[in-house]
């Protein structure tokens, strides 16, 4: 039987899918009965959201609904598709909860669930909601009804981020009415495993997980090794403080992170992945495991993808809270069941990584970026970024700023876009002193380098890194001493202790950073720091010595004076350190 | 395969690289450190064993390598052709001293009464880059204390956490019986919930004491017992099995201090069990037999001695079990050799040769054993030979 | 070495039988048999050991060594790496600071003096009637909400120290039921 007969027979696609031609009317068939919806309620259901109480809000439009005259859901097959659904992350978490209204992208923001009756009775007669669930820009003081005008929204270019808040993450339909999977068909059907890596590397899609090393040449480095049992994993681990880009695709679209495994498990010659998630984030580990169960039922992981002599699995492993098992080898490790140590490379894993077998390890939103590059092609997505790094970046922006939430936009856009329009600058009476990048890795730039691109190079060159995608904006209320020191005592807290440099360096330079903040200092302290910061980023084994000392090395570069003022003056200028207040 | 075809089988591929102006050849595979150390050249290190895994933790083994930017620890890199590379420069010195100061920050610096000085590689490193304190605020993040057997004391502030001993019970002995616990700055050596040793799969073979650099890991005897250049080093072989592994017996005024393997000891490397390392107290134990002694009676009755073995001695439990001295005559090996020799002979021709048996000693050499069986099959004629080590 | 010899100290270790010789209580099996013979899981039993006892018991860990056949040196090596991992049984209600950034820059550190302060606990610390017990963790993700505090799995967002207090009164109040917060991770 075919599938364009089964879905005769059943008037839907039935699993499992295959063939391409399975999967292709099965996205079409599910975004025509999208499409017929005349309205559907998307209520957020990323942690931010669900913190906030957005699961009562969808309880009570459940409710609220119920009496209305397209109340659902009956009538339809299989009770779908609902006109209430849940979505992953829709990006400005700071107005949640949040529930839009499609088709059209009507958005209502901080919605409590004591105004959800009236709220839908508006909407259902056609008017626009209540005044308060609009979203007001806080500068113009103008309103914005749709998503899409507010300038949040409007400034970001969403690619990766383009299914998070739209489909319903536990539901694969609504994944295949967005055209899933359909890059996993074009790869297995009418591309060789060389091919798929070509068009990776031709994408110049670089490692989103702060390193920005080329997929597509991680992944022939992979392929290219001997041996008949390869793995590939997807790195999870999101440990940077101030970053939950991970963390919201997973929990808003975890089809598409496990669309790019399989790809990418295809390309590297691999049958098998595991998922490293944070046990942190115990709703992103729900969902991965749930579209690992839909996608086996659906024919596309198992014994035969897509009914392809490919087969592929994946397991779902849960951190147990340790930031350096987000370093690759280490988290080799720690998938094998012991201390999460790095270890030294080479041999890369690559070469040699779990169990001794060629490892490809890629962060979750380097492969959930994948399933659209083969899909719509290397060139389309190599010309949204800049000559060196192809594609966009998504962005934790938290922080001193007017709108935090998860931000896209392409590379080699400057800070001051991200911070300005998008983040809409600084919040009433402050202004903004510095950016930090990368978290406790990265660095903190300030106002004055706003204008620099968003880019591997670019960022590295300022003494900050990519990173992940951590963006923290300080303002003038923050001290960047107590700022450097925070993020050294979580490096130095989290340092597994196997190198000395790491171990006692760190330890060495909280010391003095504690010291500084306390009004203890001592006038050769300044240049201590300085030499010690330099061998823990020489000497150190793994990346997370190496990088640990970068919130201080950056600091001490663009806020010298903050130190000095604290060193010599015994003075905090912006009045965070509690040792210091009063002196101002 | 005919033996001519080896010589058209791939060799062991060589590389060839530069290690400090000279060029030296190393097989694929091996490590700049090893291909150094081959030539003598030597790189310092701490964490390095040559029959452990590579660890790469005490970046003292940094190198610098031509085309890279930062310095790579040679414990970890794998030789390639065409490589060149530096051991010593100033920058290196320079890393070497930060990290050591690091190192001496977290170790109490009692060399002037530490049992381990003049033989601590800590100590040997600071004395070669000349650091006699450390330049950062004193900090020893361990204190625990634990002489919970009688073999060794582990005295964690001295440790450096190099996880040599670690590597060597689990990789070597194959005990794991401690594991490194919690992490970061007061990441420790530990035992499963701190139990003490006994408690644990621990083998006190001391094999931990045996790599470890520094006074962490010390032998309960040897404390209190001199420094290291008061000891007196003898190599010799473990009296206790067939397996013959070398000692190096560390001595005092004739007293035994502490016993040691030693590197390239050829039946068993460096590393010994308990028995050979702990267990040769008896060697200068006063009631250890050092001449033949032969029963008084029967000396009485050769003629060796006019004492009759007290009468009674030993029958009643009142009164005290005879000593050695008070049963045996000590006697001169000839003397002791005839006797025996008399006896075999006399039993063998009343008897028949099948009436004698002998029976080795797995304490005794291979070439002792080889003896006595001879022997029993070509002097006396029996094969009733056996070996307590058989089994 | 400066310490002197103190056989004093020496302790007489007598065989008391083996502390393991009756079988594993049977929800302790119930997670064993399910990964017996994985190499890639032992994270994940000790997370289902913590997640049955709420810490980690020294027996359940001395059961697994022995079951599935690993050394226990590591499997406490590996215990004792992990924050997530504890070994003491945990309060009641399990108060969990958010420590990442957005939360630190929104004066997460005074919240945790506040709560410190107010149960009379330090971090790590359960109050002696086992009600609460305090910890900071890793960034929960929730920053837009910062400062956040997770108690018992709920999340409370946009914290001050007034709200913390009142917080914290219902969850004492109601020893049993927890109150709900404002959603759950």
């Amino acid at each position: 039987m075919t599938a364009s007969e089964r879905r005769g027979a059943a008037g839907a696609p039935q699993p499992p899918l295959q063939g391409e031609e399975a999967v292709r009317l099965a996205a079409q068939h599910y975004s025509e009965v999208l499409a017929g919806v005349p309205r559907r309620y998307l209520v957020c259901a990323g942690t931010g959201c669900v913190s906030n109480g957005s699961l009562q809000v969808l309880e009570a439009l459940q409710v609220a609904l119920a009496g209305t005259e397209h109340a659902g859901t009956n009538g339809r097959q299989e009770g779908w598709p609902k006109v209430v659904s849940i979505t992953g992350c829709h990006g400005f978490c700071a107005k949640g909860p949040l529930v839009r209204v499609e088709p059209g992208g009507l958005l209502c923001s901080e919605v409590r669930p004591e105004a959800v009756p009236e709220m839908v009775r508006l909407i259902e007669a056609g008017e626009a909601p209540q005044e308060a669930l609009t979203y007001h820009d806080p500068i113009t003081g103008d309103a914005y009804s749709h998503e899409h005008e507010i300038p949040f929204y409007a400034h970001q270019q969403r690619i990766t981020l383009q299914n998070c808040g739209v489909v319903d993450p536990e539901d694969i339909r609504t994944y295949f009415a967005r055209g899933g999977y359909a890059g996993l068909t074009r790869a297995l059907f009418q591309m060789s495993p060389d091919e798929v890596v070509g068009e990776v590397s031709a994408s110049r899609l670089r490692g989103r997980g702060g390193a920005g090393f080329s997929t597509g040449e991680k992944w022939g480095l992979t392929r290219r090794q001997p041996g008949e049992r390869k793995f590939i994993i997807c790195n999870g681990d999101e440990g940077d403080p101030g970053a939950f880009m991970d963390r919201s695709i997973m929990e808003g679209d975890p089809h598409a992170v496990l669309e790019g495994m399989v790809i990418a498990g295809y390309a590297v010659g691999a049958s098998e992945g595991y998922v490293y998630v944070r046990h942190e984030y115990p709703l992103a580990v729900n969902r991965l495991r749930r579209a690992i169960e839909e996608a086996n039922l659906w024919g596309l992981l198992g014994p035969s993808v897509v009914g392809t002599p490919f087969s592929f699995q994946i397991h779902v492993r849960e951190g147990a809270g340790a930031f350096v098992s987000g370093e690759e080898t280490a988290l080799i490790r720690s998938i094998q069941g012991e201390r999460a140590v790095p270890f030294m490379r080479p041999p890369y894993p690559s070469e040699k990584g779990l169990w001794g077998c060629p490892t490809c390890i890629n962060n979750v939103e380097t492969l959930a970026t994948v399933p659209l590059v083969i899909a719509r092609g290397a060139e389309w997505y190599a010309g949204l970024g800049t000559q060196n790094s192809g594609g966009t970046k998504v962005f934790a922006l938290t922080g001193a700023i007017r709108n935090t939430g998860l931000v896209e936009v392409p590379l080699g856009t400057s800070l001051r876009h991200v911070v300005e329009r998008i983040g809409g600058g600084a919040r009433e009476g402050r202004t903004i002193k510095a950016v930090q990048v990368g978290g406790p890795s990265g660095g903190c730039l300030p106002e004055s380098l706003l204008d620099t691109p968003v880019d591997y190079e670019d960022l590295g060159r300022t003494g900050a890194i990519m990173g992940s995608g951590g963006m923290v904006v300080a303002d003038n209320a923050t001290c960047m001493v107590d700022l450097a020191r925070y993020f050294l005592s979580f490096t130095q807290d989290e340092s597994c202790g196997k190198c000395v440099p790491c171990r006692v360096g760190t330890r060495k330079m909280l010391v003095i950073l504690t010291r500084i903040t306390e009004g203890q200092a001592r006038p050769e302290d300044l240049d201590r720091l300085e030499q010690i910061a330099n061998v823990v980023c020489t000497a150190s084994l793994c990346g997370l010595g190496r990088t640990a000392p970068n919130p201080i090395l950056t600091t001490l570069r663009y806020f010298r004076d903050e130190y000095q003022a604290h060193i010599h003056d015994r003075r905090c200028p912006a009045g965070t350190c509690a040792a210091l207040a009063g002196k101002e | 395969m005919a033996i001519g075809d080896m010589s058209n089988a791939p060799t062991t591929a060589q590389a060839s690289l530069t290690i400090d102006g000279r060029t030296v050849e190393a097989g694929q595979g091996t490590t700049v450190l090893e291909a150094a150390l081959a030539v003598g050249i030597d790189i310092p290190r701490l964490c390095h064993h040559p029959d452990l895994s590579a660890w790469g933790g005490c970046r003292l083994c940094l190198v610098e390598v031509e085309g890279q930017a930062t310095p790579a620890p040679s414990c970890g890199l794998a030789v390639r052709e065409g490589m060149v590379v530096t051991t010593q420069s100033e920058r290196l010195t320079a890393l070497r001293r930060e990290v050591l100061d690091f190192l001496l920050s977290d170790h109490p610096l009692r060399c002037v009464v530490c049992e381990r000085a003049g033989r601590c590689e800590l100590q040997r490193y600071a004395y070669e880059l000349g650091l006699e304190e450390t330049s950062h605020d004193k900090e020893v993040a361990r204190d625990l204390y634990q002489d919970d057997n009688a073999f060794f004391i582990r005295d964690h502030q001295y440790c450096i956490s190099c996880t040599k001993c670690v590597r060597v019970c689990d990789e070597v002995v194959g005990a794991t019986a401690i594991e490194m616990a919690r992490r970061g700055f007061g990441t420790y050596v530990a035992t499963p919930f701190d139990a003490p040793l006994a408690e644990t799969s621990c083998t006190f073979c001391g094999n931990c004491l045996q790599v470890c650099p520094t006074a962490a890991l010390m032998p309960v005897g040897r404390i209190g017992k001199g420094r290291e250049w008061d000891l007196v080093r003898t190599r010799t072989v473990c009296p206790y099995c067939g397996t013959g592994c070398g000692l190096e017996v560390a001595t005092r005024n004739g007293e035994i201090v502490s016993v040691s393997g030693y590197a390239d000891a050829p039946a068993n490397g460096e590393f010994l069990c308990t028995k050979g390392r702990f267990g040769l107290g008896f060697a200068t134990h006063p009631q250890r037999l050092r001449k033949p002694m032969v029963r008084r009676d029967l000396a009485n009755r050769l003629g060796l001695t006019p004492d009759q073995p007290p009468a009674g001695l030993g029958r009643s439990p009142l009164v005290r079990a005879p000593g050695l001295a008070e049963s045996h005559v000590e006697v001169e090996w000839d003397v002791a050799l005839d006797i025996v020799a008399g006896s075999l002979a006399e039993i063998v021709e009343g008897s028949g040769p099948d009436a004698v048996a002998g029976i080795g000693s797995a304490l005794a050499a291979n070439e002792d054993n080889y003896a006595i069986q001879k022997l029993m099959r070509g002097v006396i004629g029996t094969n009733n030979i056996d070996l307590c080590a058989r089994l | 070495m400066a310490a002197a010899p103190s056989p004093g100290r020496l302790r007489k270790i007598a065989y008391m039988g083996d502390p393991l010789a009756a079988p594993p209580p049977s929800e302790l099996m119930g997670v064993l048999d399910r990964y017996r013979g994985q190499h890639d899981v032992l994270v994940t039993v000790l997370q289902q050991i913590q997640s049955v006892h709420g810490y980690l018991p020294k027996r359940s860990v001395q059961y697994a060594a022995r079951e599935l056949g690993v050394p226990l040196a590591r499997l406490y090596g590996v215990a004792t790496f992990y924050n997530q991992f504890r070994f003491t049984p945990p309060g009641r209600h399990a108060i969990q600071v958010c420590r990442g950034t957005a939360c630190h820059v929104a004066g997460s550190s005074t919240l945790v003096a506040g709560i410190s302060a107010a149960l009379g606990v330090a971090q790590d610390e359960t109050t002696p009637d086992g009600m609460f017990s305090l910890q900071t963790v890793a960034c929960v993700g929730c920053c837009s909400l910062a400062p956040v505090m997770v108690v018992n799995h709920d999340v409370h967002g946009s914290l001050t120290a007034e709200r913390v207090g009142e917080i914290l009164d219902r969850y004492a109040g109601s020893a049993e039921a927890a109150p709900a917060g404002e959603g759950k991770v």
